[in-house]
């Protein structure tokens, strides 16, 4: 008991110290001297809503970064800042109802990216539900977002990952869709041609397994002239 | 300036085609690219002569000097202490310690669930612009806090070709190049995301074990 209480005096100022600085993580601070003074204001409040919003504010300030360093001017940064943290709001509220818990940050994140994209809020909903244990909602979600930036329209992007999932894919196959793609980009194909003809090479491939996958509508795949 | 090279001509380089596979228009484009990777290929790698004197420096700052060490036995050497408490106390003590960390949690933000990577692991990425006419390039983005001075890239054999190999965490990377500290260009090679800024970056996925970067 004593022995205890002795770690218990001696850790709290320590314990306090910590926490304290923990939550001070310097959004200024990184923010100082890479943009102005205005902008390390208006991303710091944006930080703090973030962070009691339960979202990932590292984002925010990489995007400030960024734009810092391409000479953006601060209303544009701001304004580009505020936009990534309307599309982390809107993946986290996109996750949650998908899928009941606290959203971790990687997902809201790749949630981000994937809006940025071109997917719509209820694609990432889509990808979060039908992608479960052991896959990974954020992977799911990267891969679909990087898809969709390689022109592949976003229902034609989330039907490859569905018909994916379901014929057994594992990460691996997942994150080999945008070469797979890219291939058949190069082979002439449109890119939703491409995808269309990989979802229902995928949903052949469950249906062989016994899998409730049904193949995806859509023209067969043609190749451009 | 940069060029995008013909599908099937990157087909061709990656060794999925024969030249003889493409249409004969492209056989000059082909083996202008050839040249040029090869050249790539050929450029030896070299350190700056004044790096391993940095290091020794580095290396030598952080030697821990003797008067630190007797600090350090001090510090690490186990001490007596002798606390002598009296029961009625422990009471008052608890309840403070209780009421503190009470106080510390209200005042602290939600702080949501955050997947850390024990150690996250890095792959080497080659960056290759083909930028005739440039006199610096550089490669910038998420992975280097969008430090232009961080990732030169240097010409590579071929005229107009510029590379550079960087060590890049596992995980997703936005990027561009910067032209003479001015311009910035786009991967062709990439996918691209709007930047919000009026321009695109380009994106690359590092995946684990992997031998290179995957255009993901």
């Amino acid at each position: 008991m004593r022995t205890a209480l002795v770690v218990l005096l001696l850790a709290a100022p320590s314990l306090a110290l910590g926490v304290t600085a923990t939550a001070q993580q310097p959004v200024a601070g990184r923010l100082a001297g890479r943009v102005p003074a205005g902008v390390v204001a208006a991303v710091s409040a944006l930080g703090d809503s973030a962070a009691a919003r339960g979202l990932p504010v590292d984002p925010l300030v990489d995007k400030a970064i960024e734009g810092g360093a391409k000479a953006a001017p601060p209303e544009r940064i701001v304004a580009a800042v505020q936009a990534v943290f309307a599309r982390l709001g809107r993946a986290q509220v996109a996750l949650q109802a998908a899928t009941p818990g606290v959203p971790a940050a990687d997902a809201v994140e790749a949630g981000a990216f994937a809006l940025s994209a071109g997917l719509e809020d209820a694609n990432v909903q889509e990808l979060a539900r039908i992608c479960v244990a052991p896959c990974s909602a954020a992977e799911a979600l990267r891969v679909a977002g990087t898809l969709t930036a390689l022109g592949v329209p976003a229902p034609e992007a989330v039907e490859l990952v569905r018909q994916t999932l379901r014929s057994g894919g594992k990460e691996r196959d997942l994150l080999a869709l945008p070469g797979r793609v890219e291939a058949e980009l190069a082979g002439g194909a449109t890119p939703a041609q491409a995808a269309a003809g990989l979802a229902r090479a995928a949903a052949a491939r469950a249906a062989a397994h016994g899998q409730s996958g049904a193949p995806p509508h859509g023209p067969p795949t043609s190749r451009r002239p | 300036m940069t060029t995008v090279l013909h599908p099937l001509v990157k087909r061709f380089l990656d060794g999925e085609l024969r030249l003889a596979d493409l249409p004969p228009e492209l056989h000059a484009e082909a083996r202008a690219a050839e040249r040029l990777l090869g050249a790539v290929d050929r450029a030896p790698v070299t350190l700056p002569a004044a790096l391993e004197a940095r290091v020794m420096a580095e290396v030598r700052q952080r030697v821990i000097a003797p008067s630190a060490r007797r600090w350090w036995h001090r510090l690490a050497e186990p001490w007596e202490i002798r606390l002598r408490l009296r029961p009625w106390i422990l009471g008052p003590a608890l309840a403070a310690a209780a009421v503190l960390v009470l106080i510390l949690a209200r005042s602290q933000p939600p702080v949501p669930p955050v997947a850390v990577a024990a150690a996250p692991e890095s792959v080497y990425v080659r960056f290759v612009l083909y930028a005739p006419g440039a006199h610096r390039v550089s490669v910038a983005g998420t992975f280097n806090q969008w430090d232009a001075t961080t990732a030169p890239l240097a010409p590579a054999g071929a005229a107009g070709v510029w590379a550079t190999t960087v060590a890049l965490p596992v995980g997703q990377h936005q990027y561009a190049f910067l032209v003479d500290g001015r311009r910035w260009v786009n991967d062709p090679a990439a996918p691209m995301v709007d930047d919000g800024f009026g321009r695109r970056n380009s994106v690359v996925a590092v995946t684990a074990g992997a031998a290179g970067a995957r255009a993901l």
